[in-house]
């Protein structure tokens, strides 16, 4: 009586120019949804490929269509599509045809794909469009058009169509704190208003076009009226799912690693917010097996020190990075001169091969400062400060590549010279919090209060903490509890007078700065210890987990950063910092004459087991319990909606047995049945209307219309017969004892059931129409009873 | 249709008639007036209706296509008194309600009564009679009573008036007002014939008028009976709010000047109970307001200009499009669950 007549009649039914009109506002929808990510990711190359894709998808679809093609047909086409879609643009050489997809471009999608989900783990807001990335976003605006495609042409749900479209209007809100912005919302909203609107005209067409029994009468098209409560309850119902999808996407990308340095676990981040790095550079030192991190050969007999990150900013709790964007502008095959190095002083460049086995970090290991690097998988990206260097989409692991490191030779003099106290540059690295413990001060004043220049009162500090009143020890400040480096720990360790290397490094960085030097502290390897391979007669030199230090890098104009090495029985002091060898040229790390090659402090096997052996390897089973998670939390949201109707479906049948409105609750299930089937059962069908309308159907000639008629008997009665005489049996008033409503309602519905297709029955189970209140009647509140 | 009905409780002050002989006899005196008016099932049942719940019936429609046939068969169906008065330009109030006449035996006035005292009355062509005649029969079927020279007579019971009048675009015609349609419980139009109707329409009326031969099925007193049986049928609350809900519908819309009065949803409801009655219910259904929503309602309504746009001057196709549009979206009314 009132089924949708383009639904009705079938679909193919709609004219293609009208199926243009909804997939054009479709694919709006989409794309302007789409450049909700736009906060996300650096430019707009992305946005065009994603609408290339879509673009081409709904073509398809429309083709498809026109072409009078299954309905239940298109969508799988349409993937296959996008599979062509893909192969054209990032198959490359491996596809066959250009578009044909071979069995080496599936590995190729397998290899983006995993890249995907590193650049999604690592990147930070916002991010470099690298091809993993791309690939990821083609997959995902690919898929997000097919279902709104099919909802809106095929299903005839339109407003269901928010619901994918809405994914990645939620992704910024779970990411960055601003979510997606106020001006692409409003735009999604029209968008979204027009699809809806353009579907109204469709159907007033189809309405126009099956009117053919009486052509003479008048039409009368009032606006429709929207109940406004089921519409409330749709948009919450959509939002909610939008949200919940959302929140499972952004869910699944885990963010924090368990250890930054050796990125003992796949799931390593840009930067493990909140946990020191300190901590973990401690942890990793105490544990009594090394991990192999790397090797490397230098063919110019180059021992340098390997810098992973630099730690910039000092809040006096702890020490920082400060969060700078990557620039995609940043490759590494070229990166310039290291700032405040004067371009006159003489440099050269030397080759360090290195080869990372397990080591499995976005922070590659290059010496400080490095002019390229050349051989590296995946996208790269220097950092303008810092010249440290890091991934967006790849790890350390594995990786073969050659640092060409920049060697400067200047002499020490122009260290001595340097001009720091008449330039205002480097603010920011000479910033220490004002509250900061009296014997910091106290201790800066007493080491460099009578040096001549900076420089003096640099070697003053390293020397003060070289001197034999400091022990070198990892467990000391874990036994003591002042671990970390700052300021309270420094103010401890300097009265204590023993720690490791992060204590060294921050407590001369934070003296450094006490006397106006900029300073900052490193994180990375030191020089390692050469085996007895050798590639190509050059020693291959291993460095491994006990290596990892951190030193601080004071800021000399003309020269630079220049490293300084306080930690007693650590690494190399650079030759410079030596009051003997004040003239000898600036050659920080280099082969080293008089220290051990190796500072590495012996270490007691038995002792300060603070992390457990073989942590490196990745843990299965939190892999596993990630994907059941998100498995089950899949599956609970599938599967809600049927659970949902099974319940109702209980608690009707409890009606039925109880009360009351026991024939009311038989007829409800009835109904919502028919409406699960796409049978009818409208909100403003009287039961004498809908029965009329389904008994209609075959299944209904035999007994199940006699149950249909019985059970709208008995809820006619219920509803608005005389009030039972008092006295009467329970039951009595709807004239069919419990039994017997139980029986019809079951009848009417295994009738209405066998004459669906198996198709509509699977819907029904899984996508019950009934629990979306589609009715286009009021849904007035029940009156008092009679 | 078939009816499945469980019994009907025994009520102490319950009418002579059950429910389910009213559905009889309606079925009876249908079938009846179906062998002289064929395949006009819908504008029969509504023209029984209006009788068994005592209202008036209006039959508009286009001459020639058995207005005066219907009224007159379901008169012959009933074995009721029945009169009919053609209407005229000249048609005088008194010949409609009855004139005082001077008797000289008696010397004194004696009133005889007009064609109006009758059970029955056919009112032909009611609106090309003046306006001050139409309102004196439109008086008659307000009160039910006629007053003539400070005297009140009362008419018999049942009284009802089935009037048919041309649509208003015919010439020389007095078009009812909008106050005095109200008057009418309903309004059906006959139509025209369908094809294989009017074929057997030909040859049944080749030699004589079935009209004459069609025999009375139900007595007055019986149809006493089965009105008093319609006053016992139960209407519900849900069904009361239903109509309300309907009129006040009609009020609001914006394709409508003027909405259902209360007048109208009195006469819904009790239209619906006797169409409950004649389908053998003992209790109306939001179908049965369904039913009557059209032909109830319809004839009240005035739509705005604007509504009536391309559909020149006849409103009649409009409203009733309006009206089934009201209808089907008005949510259907769930009554409450009652306590056992």
């Amino acid at each position: 009586m009132r089924a949708d007549p383009t639904l009705a009649t079938g679909q193919r039914a709609m004219p293609t120019v009208q199926r243009a009109m909804l997939a054009g506002a479709t694919f709006l929808l989409v794309m302007v949804t789409t450049s909700a990510l736009g906060t996300l990711i650096e430019g707009s190359g992305w946005w065009w490929l994603c609408a290339f894709i879509a673009a081409c998808l709904v073509s398809v679809g429309l083709g498809l269509r026109a072409l009078r093609t299954p309905p239940a047909l298109v969508p799988l086409l349409q993937v296959g599509a996008l599979i062509l879609l893909l192969t054209l643009v990032f198959g490359g050489r491996s596809s066959f045809a250009l578009i044909v997809p071979t069995g080496e471009t599936f590995a190729r999608f397998a290899e983006l794909f995993a890249g995907a989900e590193r650049t999604i783990q690592q990147q930070s807001v916002p991010a470099i469009s690298v091809p993993p990335l791309l690939f990821a976003l083609a997959v995902g605006v690919g898929a997000i058009v097919i279902v709104a495609d099919a909802l809106v042409q095929d299903a005839r749900r339109p407003a269901l169509a928010a619901i994918p479209v809405l994914v990645p209007i939620f992704i910024p809100g779970f990411l960055i704190e601003d979510g997606a912005e106020v001006i692409v919302l409003l735009f999604a909203g029209a968008a979204f208003l027009l699809l809806l609107r353009l579907d109204v005209r469709v159907r007033r067409r189809a309405d126009l076009a099956h009117r053919d029994d009486d052509e003479d009468a008048p039409v009368v098209h009032a606006p429709r009226r929207v109940p406004i409560g089921s519409t409330i309850g749709a948009t919450l119902g959509v939002g909610v799912a939008g949200l919940v999808a959302a929140a499972v996407l952004t869910a699944s990308t885990p963010s924090i690693s368990q250890s930054l340095l050796l990125g003992s676990d796949q799931s390593t981040t840009l930067f493990s917010r909140g946990v020191s790095p300190f901590i973990d550079l401690g942890r990793d030192l105490r544990r009594p097996d090394a991990v192999p991190a790397f090797t490397y050969t230098a063919r110019d007999g180059d021992r340098p020190y390997f810098t992973l990150l630099t730690l910039d900013r000092f809040e006096g709790e702890v020490w920082g990075v400060t969060d700078r964007a990557v620039d995609s502008e940043n490759t590494v095959d070229r990166m310039p001169r290291p700032i405040g190095l004067d371009p006159a002083v003489e440099t050269a460049e030397h080759p360090v091969e290195v080869t990372v086995g397990d080591l499995r970090t976005v922070w590659l290991p290059v010496p400080y400062p490095t002019a390229s690097v050349e051989d590296l998988r995946g996208s790269w990206f220097w950092d303008r400060e810092s010249l440290t260097v890091r991934s967006v989409d790849a790890s350390t692991a594995g990786q073969r590549y050659v640092a060409n490191r920049l060697v400067a030779t200047p002499t020490a003099d122009q260290l001595r010279d340097a001009d720091l106290l008449g330039s205002g540059q480097f603010q920011e690295y000479r910033a220490l919090p004002d509250e900061r413990p009296q014997i910091i001060r106290d201790t800066a004043l007493a080491i460099a209060g009578g040096a001549q220049t900076p420089y003096d009162a640099a070697v003053a500090i390293q020397d003060h903490l070289r001197s034999s009143d400091f022990s070198y020890s990892v467990d000391a400040p874990v036994e003591e509890g002042y671990d970390g480096g700052g300021f309270d720990v420094i103010a401890n360790f300097l009265e204590v007078k023993s720690g490791y290397c992060v204590h060294f490094a921050s407590t001369m960085a934070v003296l450094a700065r006490e006397v106006g030097i900029p300073s900052r502290i490193s994180i990375g390897y030191t020089a390692g210890s050469p085996t007895d391979e050798r590639v190509e007669n050059v020693t291959v030199v291993e460095v491994d987990s006990h290596d990892l230090h951190a030193w601080p890098e004071l800021f000399f104009p003309g020269v630079g950063w220049v490293p300084f090495e306080p930690t007693p029985g650590r690494g190399t002091v650079p030759s410079y910092t030596r009051p003997d060898a004040a003239q000898s040229p600036l050659s920080p790390f280099g082969p080293s004459t008089s220290t051990p090659q190796t500072g590495r402090p012996d270490l007691d096997p038995e002792r300060g087991l603070s992390a457990g052996p073989g942590a490196s390897a990745p843990d299965p089973v939190a892999a596993w319990t990630r994907v059941a998670a998100l498995v089950i939390a899949a599956l609970a949201i599938a599967l809600a909606p049927a659970l949902i109707r099974i319940g109702q479906r209980w608690s009707r049948r409890r009606r039925v047995r109880h009360g009351p409105g026991r024939a009311q609750a038989a007829w409800d299930e009835v109904r919502a049945t028919a409406r699960d089937l796409s049978a009818g059962g409208l909100e403003t069908e009287t039961p004498r209307a809908f029965a009329a309308h389904i008994a209609e159907r075959p299944a209904f000639d035999g007994d199940a219309g006699a149950f249909l008629a019985e059970l709208r008997n008995a809820v006619e009665r219920e509803r608005y017969g005389p009030p039972a005489p008092s006295g009467a049996a329970a039951g009595g008033e709807a004239g069919l004892s419990t039994d017997e409503i139980l029986r019809a309602m079951h009848e009417v519905r295994a009738a209405l059931g066998a004459d669906a297709g198996a198709s509509a029955r699977l819907r029904a189970r899984f996508l019950p129409a009934s629990l979306i209140g589609r009715a286009r009647g009021r849904a007035r509140p029940t009156p008092a009873g009679a | 249709m078939s009816e499945v009905v469980a019994a009907a409780p025994a009520d102490a002050g319950s009418p002579v008639m059950s429910i389910d002989e009213v559905g009889a006899r309606a079925a009876r005196i249908v079938q009846n007036v179906e062998t002289v008016i064929s395949g006009k099932r819908e504008a029969v049942t509504s023209a029984l209706t209006v009788l068994l719940a005592e209202g008036h019936l209006l039959i508009e429609d286009v001459p020639g296509v058995g207005k005066t046939m219907l009224a007159k068969a379901l008169a012959r169906s009933v074995d009721c008194t029945v009169s009919r008065i053609q209407f005229t330009p000249d048609l005088l109030p008194s010949d409609v309600t009855g004139v005082s006449v001077f008797d000289q035996a008696s010397r004194r006035f004696e009133f005889k009564p007009g064609p109006v005292f009758a059970n029955l009355v056919i009112g032909d062509e009611i609106n090309r009679a003046s306006p001050k005649t139409q309102s004196a029969l439109l008086e008659c079927m307000e009160e039910k009573q006629v007053t003539a020279d400070g005297e009140t007579y009362r008419l018999d019971h049942p009284f009802t008036v089935v009037a048919t009048q041309n649509p208003v675009e015919m010439e020389g015609t007095y078009p009812l007002p909008e106050a005095q349609r109200d008057r009418f419980m309903a309004r059906v139009s006959m139509g025209y014939p369908g094809p294989a109707d009017e074929l057997s329409m030909l040859s049944m009326r080749e030699t004589s008028s079935p009209l004459e031969t069609l025999e009375a099925v139900v007595t007055l007193q019986e149809l006493r009976d089965m009105i008093a049986a319609v006053h016992h049928v139960f209407t519900s609350q849900p069904v009361k709010e239903y109509a309300v809900e309907l009129a006040r519908a009609t009020r609001g819309d914006r394709q409508l000047r003027l909405g259902a009065s209360p007048r109208a949803t009195l006469q819904l409801v009790r239209a619906a109970k006797a169409h409950a009655a004649m389908h053998g219910r003992d209790f109306v259904l939001p179908d049965d307001v369904d039913a009557l929503a059209v032909p109830v309602l319809g004839h009240r309504l005035v739509p705005t200009s604007r509504a009536l746009g391309a559909h020149d001057r006849d409103s009649g196709p409009l409203v009733d499009a309006i009206v089934r549009r009201i209808v089907a979206e008005t949510a259907v009314p769930v009554g409450s669950a009652r306590r056992e």
